[in-house]
């Protein structure tokens, strides 16, 4: 008989394999804040401008969306992972912000530290 | 079984059974530790804290009516910082409460007041704003003054505990809160059964009946009409409590002699037409059960209960007698067959019902129930509204000379008046039904089966080797728990009484006021008020309502037979279903409507 | 990236201590001062980690690199290799073994989150909160799985109790013990409530929760109707949390489908379903008999306890009702087991609390602190301290129920114990600092109409009493108080403490009177004087022009009531009795040359 324990091992191992199919093990990984708090700060604007440059032909990316961190004062907040590197978080992005990290930090590796956290 | 337990009250040990609150032990032990919303027929509610004691150990005072006591608890009923607390729990009441006592209907007997004076509020600290409501007279019956209400919850308690009705709730939050039907409906349009049970356990006067008094006494100075009185079973079983005395004497005499006093040409009584309400119930009830009429046939006497019915139950319509109320008979043949035998024109009739309800306030502005034109009864005023009378009028109740009602129709059989008491009208039923079809006497009278305060009663009985099975629900709430029986297995009863009071009549909405250190609707003092009609009973020559002699009369003279065409015309009725706004009758939950 | 600051975190937690940590700091310290880096990195103490059994605990960030075991022999190997090359010293990094670890690594955002410890928040903002395979590839669900393959309901509530978990919706009662009185219960059926609905103004701590991390919630009621023996969860959450619902809704959807709730879950025969029912925004609601009551469709009003819920609840059946980060701790508790929960925090009081920290403070957000933090490290070192320059004057928690503390108490360690004795209560994690120009008095008047407005109107203290409460609150700040109203407060308050039915009642008045304690002078000046040291309260103050006026006349020009007079070029005046206090002149003024006061 296979045990709760066996299936949950089971369904862990599936749930990762469909997360790494979507592009998990892409150089850069973009997280976009979207809690009720951070939607109202104006995320949803923020995670359309990450959508539309993946549309456009941005590759390497996994972009996907999180619960509230809880760094209310900076919100909304983007998180950009690259692999082997320090995570970079930025806070209070906007559109304009958002465009130009797709332009300098993920086309180009550019960290705009004035804007990280 | 409950084991022994050692508490302590005010630091003195006591041994009691456990499975008691602080206040029951308390209680029994003689410390009588003040309280409000308390009612012992009704939940819990905690609201009122004033019953609040500080138990050794706890941070907080507890509510005594809800905690339960433990072994070695130590109890304070009366520190100096629980007095203050108390004292300023009441004053923060009284504080929201208008301060119009000395033209308050229960000046004098009011529960706030009494509470107030034990607390020794000498001085006011607290005040402020007052919440202010309307008054709500939209009903005939039973009105709403939500300023002189202090959210006790007694009534929503016994609007939907006691009775089942569920039609007062409390609505807005915090110093906005105020009961009231659901939705703000007005009460006259809401799903009240003008029972007036609200008013017998509102410790102030946020529920009243609505007064007729100023009109009656008006009226009884016309000198063109003949002003004509009738009085309930359970008026002169509880009047008495109005003036102090102890519940269970029978004041009719002292009722008749007053109402003559207050100027009634005619004094009449009720218990006539529970003679004549029996004569056309029983023969209505072997009618249809010779004749696979509809069963179980379901008593109609009480008007809470025909309100509630037309609401809730509209699917039994066809099962529930025919017969009007005894009141509304009494006020049909005073108009009729009673004015044509003193030559006057019955619009000249004065019809005046002394009733220990609110509901037959409602009752008498029934369209369905207007004859020729006329209302049977023109005024209806309750037991309470008649010992103000009394009073008001200069009248020594208590020391007048008995008198004794007129004929035609002031002379009853004991039957009659166990009309006051649950069960009363199926034991008088089945003593004149018994000989009605078997042609014999019953011999063994007093049915103590359906007798007594137990919610639902059951009762059986042979006649002519067929058994007949039947049951007596008093308070909405118990009619509610025997019809949910009836609903699923209609054959299992073949004659139910329902009165929509606790206790049956003598529990009427319109009873006089708990008197001081009593509880409203106290079972003792209800079986008082019964037991006075049952001696009442007991002290009559003729105790079978076909065996009244006027009663035979009005037959021979006027009705000619029971169910006759005369009779149809002036002692029956016909319901219809009422759906009012924002409820939905049980029968169509469900499917959607 | 050769610029990075490195900065250490070195547990400060009992345990470590005992393992000579101090000793660890000083060594740190001297060996960094001679690699001549000492300015590129700075030490921080956190609470305890939790990892007392591997310590001396380092952590360096960024990177989030933990040491275990660390002696003073090691500290120059980890200095050279680690913090001036950049390798990590492989032979001393101890595995993460507990859940809420993996958080640091991602945020590295050190000021703010090196003195948390996210336990009940561990996956929030960390996973996709509406893909369950986000939550199953961080063990979700395995709590669940262990459950139901290991433990017997009475193993699992006595792993509960173990754990010292207390409910965190306020009042604090030890969660393994209500979970084994609605265990012991006989009847037929049973429920399992979650208490979603959050009321405190400006708390969003089950929000946040629900909003990045359904599914430790789902998990975690399942496995309280595991241990108890019931078959249906219910979640009460309030209407107002739009996205925190369709998360819910999804989350449990999903869960239904792989098969962790519904008939016979995880092929056990242990069946299990939630459902949610929305609340309609009642604070009272929150209250476990009122929140039960408005579950049954009735007034949502609270009822005398006992009988408590655990015995009767829900329809009248025993039901077990825990608040939403009570239930985000119990597959914690399972995973990682109730002793090492219990190993964090003080003596009564375990694990960690989460806080919505808000008001005057650099850092306003939400902080999951282990107990026994002291007020002082979250206002200053996760706060980051009052912005403006302005002077600290005091921290509220507990929501509109709490007490206000003043900088004495800045030292209070966070427990349900050291705050009740401070005068103020944990609540369910509100958490406000005041500063120098907030008016106490006022601030208690807007607690106590909150709570006035949202009292029940069910028992006579609280409908009443904080309504007198509040009209003397309100003549005090509009400058109409009299002697002997703070005294009328406090008889208020106390009675108002001890009689109320329900925690809303009990525990309303403590703004009042924790601000009448500890900053009675402030509401002697406002009745004595008339006047309103924080410059907040209109009716006390009064606008005045001093000598740097240069007659402009741009004040004159504003005012809507012709309350100025003054001829060009010359000192302007006010006419106090004209004044109607709008602020127009103070604003429009260059020369700074109107005071308040």
């Amino acid at each position: 008989m296979v045990t709760p324990l066996e299936i949950i091992r089971k369904k862990r191992a599936e749930a990762v394999n469909r997360i790494v199919s979507k592009g998990y093990l892409s150089t850069i990984r973009v997280y976009v804040g979207m809690a009720t708090c951070e939607i109202a700060a104006g995320s949803k604007e923020v995670m359309e401008v990450f959508r539309q440059a993946i549309a456009n032909g941005l590759t390497d990316v996994y972009l996907s969306q999180k619960g509230c961190a809880g760094r209310c004062n900076l919100e909304p907040t983007v998180e950009v992972i690259e692999e082997g590197k320090i995570p970079v978080k930025y806070g209070r992005v906007t559109p304009e912000k958002a465009r130009e990290i797709v332009e300098r930090h993920l086309k180009k590796g550019e960290v705009i530290t004035e804007w990280a956290i | 079984m409950a084991e022994e337990i050692t508490i302590s009250i005010n630091t003195k040990e006591y041994k009691v059974a456990s499975d008691q609150t602080i206040m029951q032990a308390a209680d029994k032990l003689g410390f009588h530790i003040p309280r409000l919303c308390y009612h012992p027929k009704l939940s819990i509610e905690g609201a009122c804290r004033v019953c609040i004691v500080q138990v050794e150990g706890m941070q907080n005072y507890v509510a005594s009516c809800s905690y339960p006591i433990s072994d070695g608890m130590k109890i304070h009923t009366n520190t100096q910082d629980l007095r203050r607390a108390r004292r300023d729990i009441i004053e923060l009441i009284l504080d929201n409460h208008p301060l119009d006592c000395h033209t308050c209907e229960r000046d004098a007997n009011c529960e706030l007041q009494r509470l107030a004076a034990s607390m020794g509020i000498h001085a006011r600290h607290f005040e402020g704003e007052k919440k202010h409501y309307e008054k709500d007279l939209s009903s005939d019956a039973v009105i709403r003054d939500p300023d002189k209400c202090i959210l006790c919850g007694r009534c929503v308690r016994m609007c939907s505990e006691i009775q089942q009705v569920h039609n007062l709730t409390q609505a807005y939050r915090g110093f906005s809160t105020v009961v009231m039907p659901a939705y703000n409906m007005p009460m006259g349009e809401s799903v009240c059964t003008a029972c007036g049970q609200c008013i017998n356990v509102c410790p102030t006067a946020a529920f009243l009946e609505k007064n007729y008094t100023q009109d009656l006494f008006e009226k009884l100075n016309d000198p063109d009409t003949v002003k004509v009185v009738q009085f309930a079973p359970s008026v002169r079983a509880a009047i008495g409590e109005a003036f102090g005395l102890a519940p269970g004497r029978n004041m009719e005499g002292e009722l008749v002699a007053s109402f003559r006093k207050l100027g009634f040409d005619y004094v009449f009584d009720t218990q006539f037409a529970a003679d004549l309400t029996i004569m056309e119930e029983a023969s209505e009830f072997l009618e249809r059960f010779q004749n696979n009429g509809k069963l179980p046939m379901i008593t109609s006497c009480s008007s809470a209960w025909m309100k509630c019915m037309e609401q809730f139950y509209p699917d039994l319509i066809d099962n529930i007698s025919t017969c009007k109320s005894p009141m509304s008979m009494q006020g049909a043949i005073t108009k009729s067959y009673f004015a044509k035998k003193i030559g006057v024109d019955p619009k000249k009739i004065l019809s005046v019902a002394v009733m220990c309800c609110t509901a037959k306030k409602y009752e008498a502005s029934r369209p369905e129930l207007i004859v020729d034109g006329m209302r049977g009864v023109d005024i209806v005023v309750t037991t309470r509204e008649i010992a103000w009378m009394i009073k008001s009028a200069g009248i020594d109740f208590l020391n007048i000379e008995h008198e004794e009602a007129d004929h035609p129709l002031g002379m009853s059989s004991g039957a009659g008046a166990i009309f006051g008491a649950t069960g009363g009208v199926m034991e008088a039923a089945i003593r004149t039904a018994y000989e009605l079809y078997t042609g014999q006497t019953l011999v063994d009278i007093e049915i103590e089966d359906i007798r007594g305060l137990q919610g639902v009663k059951e009762g059986r009985l042979e006649i002519d080797g067929q058994e007949i099975r039947v049951a007596v629900a008093h308070g909405l709430g118990n009619a509610n728990n025997l019809l949910e029986t009836v609903r699923k297995d209609p054959t299992r009863y073949h004659f139910i009484e329902i009165m929509g009071c606790p206790g049956g009549c003598v529990g009427g909405g319109g009873q006089p006021y708990a008197q001081v250190n009593a509880i409203p609707l106290d079972d003792v003092a209800l079986k008082k008020r019964a037991e006075a009609l049952y001696d009442l009973d007991r002290s009559k020559t003729i105790r079978r309502s076909h065996e009244n002699p006027d009663i035979q009369k009005l037959y021979k003279e006027f009705l000619q037979r029971p169910l006759s065409a005369v009779s149809h015309k002036y002692l029956h009725t016909h319901y219809k279903a009422k759906m009012p706004v924002g409820i939905v009758p049980k029968t169509e939950r469900g499917s959607g409507v | 990236m050769e610029d990075v600051q490195y900065k250490m975190m070195l547990c400060d937690g009992v345990s470590c201590i005992h393992n000579q940590s101090k000793e660890l700091q000083s060594a740190i310290e001297s060996e960094l001062d001679k690699s001549g880096i000492r300015d590129a990195v700075s030490i921080h103490l956190s609470g305890c980690l939790g990892m007392c059994n591997k310590g001396p605990i380092l952590i360096v960030n960024p990177g989030y690199t933990i040491y275990g075991g660390v002696g003073s022999e090691d500290v120059p190997e980890i200095v050279q290799s680690h913090l001036v090359e950049g390798k990590p010293v492989a032979r001393l990094v101890i595995e993460e073994d507990h859940l809420y670890n993996r958080f640091f690594r991602i945020f590295g955002d050190v000021d703010f989150f090196g003195k948390q410890m996210r336990i009940t928040l561990r996956n929030c903002g960390v996973i996709d909160p509406e893909n369950i395979d986000d939550y199953l590839s961080v063990r979700g669900y395995e709590a669940l799985a262990k459950v139901l393959c290991d433990m017997t309901p009475e193993q699992v509530v006595a792993e509960v109790k173990k754990s010292g978990l207390r409910g965190r919706g306020g009042a604090g009662f030890p969660t393994g013990l209500k979970w084994g009185f609605t265990a012991a219960q006989k009847a037929d059926e049973k429920y399992v409530i979650c208490n979603a609905d959050e009321g405190d103004p400006g708390a969003f701590m089950d929000r946040s929760a629900i909003e990045g991390d359904p599914h430790t919630v789902i998990e975690g009621i399942i496995i309280g109707g595991y241990a108890v023996g019931a078959t249906k969860g219910i979640v009460y959450i309030r209407a107002e949390y739009p996205l925190a619902i369709k998360r819910l809704e999804k989350a449990i959807e999903d869960a239904r489908e792989h098969g962790f709730l519904g008939k016979d879950i995880l092929g056990t025969d242990f069946s299990f379903d939630v459902e949610i029912r929305l609340g309609a925004g009642a604070f009272v609601c929150g209250e476990e008999t009122a929140l039960i009551h408005s579950i049954e469709g009735a007034r949502g009003m609270p009822r005398p306890r006992p009988p408590y819920p655990s015995v009767s609840g829900l329809f009248g059946k025993p039901t077990l009702i825990n608040n939403v980060e009570t239930w985000a701790n119990i597959p914690v508790i399972i995973l990682d087991g109730g002793e090492w929960l219990s190993s964090i925090g003080t003596e009564t009081s375990k694990g960690t609390k989460v806080f919505a920290l808000a008001g005057k403070v650099h850092n306003t957000g939400l902080v999951e602190v282990p107990m026994g933090t002291t007020l002082r490290e979250i206002v200053y070192d996760i706060g980051g301290g009052i912005p403006n320059g302005k002077k600290f004057k005091a921290v509220q928690t507990g929501g509109p129920s709490g007490g206000c503390l003043p900088e004495e108490y800045l030292d209070t360690q966070i427990d349900y114990e050291s705050l009740a004795k401070a005068g103020s209560i944990m609540g369910s994690g509100g958490m406000i600092v005041i500063d120098e120009e907030s008016c106490m008095v006022s601030l208690a008047r807007f607690f106590i109409e909150f709570t006035q407005d949202e009292s029940c109107g069910k028992c006579t203290p609280c409908r009443e009493g904080t309504k007198r409460m509040l009209e003397i609150l309100t003549r005090i700040v509009e400058g109409k108080g009299k002697a002997g109203d703070i005294e009328k407060l406090e008889r208020l308050g106390s009675m108002i403490k001890k009689s109320s039915l329900c925690g809303l009642g009990q525990s309303a008045p403590n703004p009042v009177l924790s601000t009448i304690k500890n900053f009675r002078e402030e509401y002697e000046e406002h009745i004595e004087q008339k006047k309103c040291r924080a410059g907040q309260c209109v009716a006390l103050l009064s606008y005045v022009v001093n000598d740097e006026c240069v007659g402009c006349g741009a004040c004159k020009r504003i005012c809507p009531t012709g309350a100025i007079e003054g001829t060009r070029k010359e000192k302007h005046l006010i006419l106090d009795e004209k004044c109607i206090r709008c602020g127009q002149c103070y604003d429009v003024c260059k020369f700074e040359a109107i005071n308040k006061v």
